[in-house]
């Protein structure tokens, strides 16, 4: 069988199994809406009778009464046709609305930071492994020191220091309410105030893994016969690291980016809850807190697409790169 | 689920390392400054997570409006035993029986559309509850008619007086928009009200009102409201502390020297909500555990040293409670002369417990815990993850009842989980608080948490009466005080005597201490905020209905 269409379908597979999981994981979770939505309403003064606990069963609908199965094949039929449902906390709006309001600023946030990290992490790692021994090495315990940092330790020291103490930046939210969202110069500027110390802290907790790997690659790499061929051909050290060691010795990071870009959706949820940033991670928390089940399928959704589309596209593009995977086709 | 910090517990619970940490990185500085123009006042009102457009005051979800937009007929201050402050009622009496319900409403208001606002939009609004179940969750089932353009009646089956208050705080919506308006599913993106406010814009973050120019009481003072997201409490106390929020009502660190270290800001704690250890009481309904013998739960309440809990677990924020759950002092009227002890003790009386106990039949094993009949006395609190100051006073409290003679341990689990044994009755213990009716009442407590059709077998989600308590007497009390007005002070008594008795000599809620709502607000740029002297409103930002009244008396300063 040809080697795409064998990828091809293995994800199908994969695809339905991961929507089965994600239909069932949230109905394995204690509790139900209407207890959870009266528990807030009692939280915000409101009195809670019986009549309300009636009242607002009916308004949330009752499609609990279905059988597992049905409702199992609606969950199919509807997503089929793009519809995720209604969202419980958010009531009357669409999940898919619900999502894409919150989308763009995850993925931007996280997807920018996840580039920088991954390009300047790549990148350094050349260099250091091109020098193994010198004073260079250095910046590997360094950066993984920073990596191992529990993240929102790390965030929270930066907010302190950044935001708090030096006020070089703002200390929550993702622009200045004042302004009006949209494709101007004072709100982009803004949200970039805003979304600079967040992404900071990505990519100084990310950085040190991209590093490491890079520099290990390197260094294996630079024992290869044919950098000796290079060097023995009288090549530039220059050409050599460029075009002979790192992209020979790049190749794990280019697959390892690709997954970690499927992360992007979900990797957010402590950056939004630290920076009180605006995205998916944060309507993801709600929605478990809330029982949501319809958002929390629309928001697993997009987390299972993301991470499968891109492993997808790592084994597509490794095809074309790399001969070798196709050998058995 | 105690208002009073419940929307930090829940950040907390996901975050409970970060918040704790968040709590001493920022609880040392003492920089803070102005909030941007100080004709906008900018409040966190708890919203965790962006905003989703819905200003449809019928909603369970809707995000803001209530009394800023669209107001009710009266206002009812839960914090004081007080009249009905007069909004678009001006006057309100039940005839004799409790069946028909007078209002005489205010002439000369208009919606913020320019139409008149008339007795028809009343009768319109009761209308539009009653055919459309999955709003009306006050159960009205009356039947609304205009007399004229300014009095209207609501006529009822059988006596109505306790309904009042929630009757009255009926949002009151525009006839001539909400005919076209499916109320249910409709989110209301630019409403139309006769309040105060009205809605200058929205966005995910933040959604601003402003001033209505032309509101019948006078265009209020401050100029435009602005209501913050941020992702739970604790980013509130952060606001805080960088001056970038005028209002929040949730702890803060070291909330006892509020305007010491943030001179702009003061704290001010009222106290609403009875935290107990609700217990799984009763046997009858298949409640097991040695919590089910009244004795043991008598015990707890003795072995409590509320002095130290307070300090410990509730950093000095939390006030006395009354073992009948009359708000002390501000219902001190309502408590029956035969309760000996209206305030229950601050220190722990271990002789009182052990005598309570050997008197029921339990005695001292050799390993200091009490049994009877071969049981330990052994029992678990359930306590929501994250809820930290609950956590600790579950803590405190199992060591005070070990001297006691009493075994207590702590089971944590999430929110919903905790959420759900508690209702299904699959527990012992759980630390959790009571809450108040519409209006400064105890009535409304006990309809809540002690009739019977409140409650269910264990293993069916009961209703408020989770701990399960059924008393014919205390059922027969409730309906007779349901056809009583409540002014009538003299014919309610003895029926809240009844209900009281029962309740102490029950005590199916242990009462630990009544917890504090803490508002920290900027007094320097505003003045006019609620206090001791001057209790007009429940000082809450989430509580809708006291935060409209308190926006209309705030004034800002220069």
């Amino acid at each position: 069988m040809n080697y795409f269409l064998r990828k091809l379908s293995f994800y199908a597979v994969a695809l339905w199994a991961a929507l089965t999981l994600n239909f069932a994981i949230p109905r394995l979770l204690p509790g139900n809406p209407v207890d959870i939505l009266l528990a807030k309403l009692q939280q915000r003064g409101e009195t809670v009778t019986p009549e309300t606990r009636k009242a607002y069963a009916l308004l949330l609908g009752g499609d609990t009464d279905d059988p597992l199965w049905i409702q199992y094949w609606d969950y199919l039929r509807n997503l089929a046709k793009g519809d995720l449902g209604v969202s419980v906390s958010y009531y009357p709006a669409k999940v898919s609305d619900v999502i894409l309001t919150s989308l763009p600023w995850t993925v931007v946030l996280v997807g920018v930071a996840t580039v920088i990290a991954a390009v300047l992490g790549v990148a350094l790692g050349a260099i250091v492994g091109w020098k193994p021994g010198t004073w260079l090495d250095s910046l590997v315990p360094s950066t993984t020191l920073l990596a191992a940092v529990p993240y929102f330790w790390l965030a929270l020291i930066l907010v302190y220091l950044l935001a708090r103490v030096l006020g070089w930046f703002p200390l929550q939210g993702g622009y200045d309410v004042v302004l009006t969202p949209g494709w101007n110069g004072e709100f982009i500027a803004s949200a970039i105030q805003y979304g600079f110390l967040p992404a900071l802290t990505i990519v100084l907790a990310s950085i040190g893994g991209w590093l490491l790997g890079m520099r290990n690659m390197m260094v294996s790499t630079l024992s290869e016969d044919y950098i000796l061929t290079a060097e023995a051909k009288g090549l530039s050290p220059r050409k050599i690291l460029r075009s002979y060691a790192s992209r020979n010795a790049v190749l794990p990071s280019v697959a390892g980016f690709a997954i970690s870009l499927g992360f992007v959706v979900s990797g957010s949820v402590i950056t939004e809850q630290v920076f009180s940033y605006p995205g998916i991670g944060g309507r993801l928390l709600g929605a478990v807190t809330n029982n949501d089940y319809a958002l929390m399928q629309g928001v697993f959704l997009f987390i299972t697409l993301a991470v499968l589309g891109a492993n997808l596209l790592v084994d597509l593009l490794y095809g074309i790169i790399d001969p070798r995977t196709r050998a058995r086709a | 689920m105690s208002p009073k910090n419940g929307l930090r517990r829940r950040a907390a619970a996901a975050l409970a390392g970060a918040a704790v940490l968040g709590l001493a990185l920022t609880g040392c500085s003492g920089a803070s400054g102005g909030s941007g123009s100080s004709d906008t006042l900018v409040v966190y009102t708890g919203q965790a997570g962006d905003y989703q457009i819905n200003f449809n005051p019928f909603s369970p979800t809707k995000i803001g409006g209530m009394g800023t937009i669209f107001e009710s007929l009266f206002f009812f201050n839960k914090a004081e035993v007080r009249d009905p402050e007069p909004l678009l009622g001006t006057e309100q009496a039940w005839n004799e029986d409790g069946t028909v319900l007078s209002v005489t409403l205010r002439e000369g208001v208009t919606w913020t559309d320019g139409e008149a606002f008339t007795a028809d939009d009343v009768v319109f609004t009761f209308d539009l509850l009653k055919a459309t179940p999955a709003i009306n969750g006050g159960g009205y089932d009356g039947t609304a008619a205009a007399v004229d353009d300014t009095h209207v009646t609501l006529t009822f089956a059988t006596p109505m007086f306790t309904k009042a208050p929630d009757l009255l705080s009926t949002p009151i919506v525009p006839e001539h928009l909400w005919k076209d308006v499916d109320p249910t599913a409709d989110v209301v993106e630019d409403p139309v009200g006769t309040g105060a406010f009205t809605l200058k814009e929205f966005k995910p973050q933040a959604y601003t009102l402003e001033a209505n120019p032309d509101y019948w009481g006078g265009e209020p003072k401050v100029k435009e409201v602005r209501y913050l997201s941020l992702s739970g409490n604790q980013a509130g106390a952060d606001a805080i502390a960088a001056g970038t929020i005028d209002w929040q009502t949730g702890p803060i660190p070291d909330i006892q020297n509020t305007h010491e270290n943030f001179p702009n800001y003061d704290a001010y704690t009222q106290w609403q909500n009875q935290m107990v250890l609700g217990t799984c009481s009763n046997a009858d309904l298949g409640c097991t555990g040695p919590q089910t013998d009244p004795a043991v739960r008598k015990a707890l309440y003795y072995a409590m040293d509320r002095d130290q809990l307070n300090s410990l677990a509730f950093m000095d924020t939390a006030n006395d409670v009354s073992p009948v759950f009359t708000l002390t002092p501000s219902q001190d009227q309502f408590v029956s002369a035969a309760i000996e002890e209206p305030v229950a003790p601050q220190t722990a009386q271990a002789d009182t417990a052990s005598q309570i106990l050997e008197g029921a039949g339990w005695a001292k094993g050799s390993d200091g815990i009490y049994e009877k009949d071969g049981e330990r006395l052994s029992l678990t609190i359930e306590v929501v993850t994250g809820w930290t100051d609950y956590i600790t006073a579950v803590d405190t409290i199992a060591s005070q009842a070990k001297e006691a003679g009493i075994e207590i341990d702590a089971a944590q689990s999430s929110w919903n989980e905790w959420t759900d044994k508690r209702l299904k009755g699959e527990f012992e213990l759980a630390i959790d608080s009571l809450w108040q009716g519409p209006t400064a009442d105890p009535y409304y407590l006990y309809n809540y948490f002690f009739v019977s059709t409140a409650t269910t077998e264990v293993g069916e989600s009961a209703g408020n009466n989770y701990a399960r308590f059924d008393n014919a007497d205390v059922d027969a009390a409730l309906a007779a005080l349901s056809s009583l007005p409540l002014d009538d002070v003299a014919a309610r008594q003895p029926y809240f005597d009844t209900i009281q008795a029962a309740v102490w000599e029950d005590m199916p809620y242990v009462p630990i201490m009544t917890g504090g709502t803490t508002s920290v607000w900027n007094t320097a740029e505003f003045t006019g905020w609620p206090s001791d002297e001057d209790l007009y409103a429940f000082p809450a930002v989430w509580s809708a209905w006291d935060c409209a009244e308190i926006l209309k008396h705030l004034e800002p300063q220069g």
